[in-house]
């Protein structure tokens, strides 16, 4: 027992003054000894078995494999050919930025516009609407790095249908998985 | 009628004023008139397509050759065609058709095709041809053309073809049709969203938007191979290329600085020059065949609407006025017209007008939906576009002289943004 123990302090010793000698390059000098030597068993070898520290659990749901609309994502709607945000738009996204920061969850924002117009038309307009729901998010303190977009234009409907209320459906940024 | 007998006195000589006027000009040819008797045709009689001998690839060569032939003749608009066969027995004919097929000592056939003035018969064209067993239709096609340029004096069309994209949501190739709806070919199969295929000037390439890259760029398909390559792929949109009529350059539409603005780039992908500075969509960039000018859609005004701007970006002016929505323009290759998806009521639909905005009309009516993506064939005089009026979207040849459709391609897997081969 008493052997195991000083062994395994060595190794720390050891692993502690090569990881050192990696990251500090130069210092060969050995004040780790000191420094680890009185520390008691369990310390030792949570250092010895994990160097880097461990990852804190995550709380809560695994928002990486859920569709964001799990957990209290909404997506926004546009009016024909809109692309700017009014103050109910706003009042979803401001909800999404603050579900978004607090789970720090990467998402896709996807355009998507209403089968009316051109083919390429339609790819720019989704561009924009999801362009303009970033900067919203952005503004508002989620990290651009965690928001990425997409425009899919026409080429995906919610709703197949062909009457303004089918179009209303499909005039939207979605929210998704990245 | 007195225009027919002009044409026909004109037979031996095979030059006409009027008819040199409607070639190069284009105004003649282009008078957009709604009844039919202003349209002036040449009658052509489809004669005796003759396989010599019991061999029977060889009569039915001849057969298919004549077929091809009156379909081409027809199609181009520029004819009515009749003879043993046909509903038109009697025409007043200005010329005649005939060809003769046999099969040469080495076993490959020989194809002999003669136009002759009508009804007195002197030779005016021969043609000899030796196709292979899928050269049939193209040696038609060939002898169509050169019956168009002897008799009318322009160049026909039969040769040239329609490139598209065919598919469902992302999931979409690039196909090629022949300009009369047969030799279905597809091009890509890559199993993401490939679309807005444009012809260079001299058919050896078409540049199309891909996302198979993983995001969206523009590549480059060599149509004798088939090789296709990555041209450019910047963040955003990567959209619409179009040609320059001198194949050096092509405008596209980037959105790498936040928003769509349309830029002249070389087809090795270099930027040569951005021509949009707005925080609006700036989109469909087309080439004038002059090369000095450009069409475009934007939306800076709040909706979108057509404006030309030269090749350095300056000198802006706004086309479209009428209407809440104008995009996706192209000007004729004589530049005398200007097509483009307006949306009228509900639905967008082809507008055919000047570039200055007179004689607007709307050539598709109610009874059409989603009309999109103009694209002039080289004769000025027809245009492919697509609509889902049947359900499917679907590409549709329009003749702006008679004002007339026809449908190019069938199936239920829906067809977009179709170019016309130059």
């Amino acid at each position: 027992m008493k052997n195991g123990s000083m062994s395994r302090l060595w190794l720390v010793v050891l692993s502690l003054a090569l990881a050192l000698a990696v990251l500090g390059g130069c210092s060969k000098k050995p004040p780790v000894v000191t420094e680890t030597a009185p520390v008691e068993q369990a310390p030792v070898e949570r250092i010895a078995e994990a160097p880097k520290p461990e990852p804190v659990a995550p709380k809560g749901p695994d928002y990486d494999s859920l569709e964001p609309s799990k957990y209290g994502i909404e997506d926004v709607f546009f009016g024909y050919d809109k692309y700017e945000l009014d103050d109910a738009q706003m009042g979803v996204l401001n909800k999404n930025a603050r579900i978004l920061k607090d789970a720090g969850v990467t998402v896709m924002v996807a355009g998507h516009c209403d089968e009316r117009g051109t083919i390429e038309y339609n790819l720019a307009l989704g561009e924009k609407r999801a362009k303009i729901v970033r900067d919203y998010l952005v503004s508002l303190g989620v990290s651009a790095s965690k928001v990425k977009l997409t425009s899919y234009g026409e080429s995906r409907p919610f709703n197949a249908g062909q009457t303004e209320a089918d179009w209303a459906q499909n005039r939207r940024a979605h929210f998704e998985r990245p | 009628m007195t225009i027919r007998r002009l044409y026909l006195a004109a037979a031996a000589f095979c030059f006409l004023l009027p008819v040199a006027a409607m070639a190069q000009g284009g105004r003649t040819e282009v008078s957009i008139e709604h009844t039919a008797t202003a349209v002036l045709k040449t009658d052509v009689r489809i004669g005796d397509f003759r396989g010599l001998g019991d061999d029977r690839e060889v009569q039915e060569t001849a057969a298919r050759l004549r077929e091809v032939l009156a379909n081409d003749l027809l199609l181009s608009g520029l004819f009515r065609v009749g003879g043993p066969g046909y509903p038109d027995k009697e025409l007043p004919f200005n010329w005649t058709t005939e060809a003769t097929v046999e099969r040469g000592s080495d076993g490959v056939l020989v194809v002999n095709l003669n136009l002759l003035s009508w009804p007195d018969r002197q030779l005016v064209l021969t043609k000899r041809y030796k196709p292979g067993p899928e050269q049939v239709r193209t040696t038609a096609h060939h002898f169509a053309n050169e019956v168009v340029r002897t008799t009318v004096g322009s160049e026909g069309i039969a040769l040239t073809r329609v490139a598209f994209s065919r598919g469902r949501g992302d999931r979409r190739d690039i196909y090629v049709v022949d300009y009369d709806g047969e030799g279905l070919l597809r091009l890509t199969a890559n199993r993401t969203l490939n679309l807005c295929p444009d012809w260079s000037p001299d058919g050896n390439r078409i540049a199309f938007t891909s996302y198979r890259g993983g995001q969206q760029g523009l590549y480059f398909l060599e149509t004798a191979t088939g090789q296709v390559r990555q041209v450019l792929s910047m963040e955003g949109l990567n959209l619409g290329a179009d040609w320059s009529p001198d194949g050096k350059e092509l405008l596209i539409s980037l959105s790498r600085s936040g928003d769509p603005e349309v830029y002249r780039i070389t087809p090795d992908g270099a930027i040569i020059k951005r021509l949009t500075v707005s925080p609006a969509i700036e989109i469909s960039p087309s080439w004038a065949p002059n090369g000095r000018e450009l069409v475009f859609t934007s939306d800076s005004s709040g909706t979108p609407q057509l404006y030309m701007i030269d090749r350095e970006g300056a000198g802006k002016r706004r086309v479209t006025f009428e209407g809440k929505y104008n995009d996706s323009a192209t000007l004729s290759p004589s530049g005398e017209w200007l097509a483009y998806a307006a949306r009228e009521d509900v639905l967008t639909q082809i507008v055919v007008m000047r570039p200055g905005g007179e004689e607007r009309r709307v050539v598709t009516d109610n009874s059409w939906r989603n009309c999109e993506d103009p694209s002039w064939a080289p004769d000025g005089r027809h245009l492919v576009f697509a609509s889902d009026k049947t359900g499917a979207s679907k590409l549709y040849v329009y003749d702006v002289v008679e004002n007339t459709f026809r449908q190019l391609t069938f199936g239920n897997d829906p067809d977009i943004t179709p170019g016309w081969s130059h």
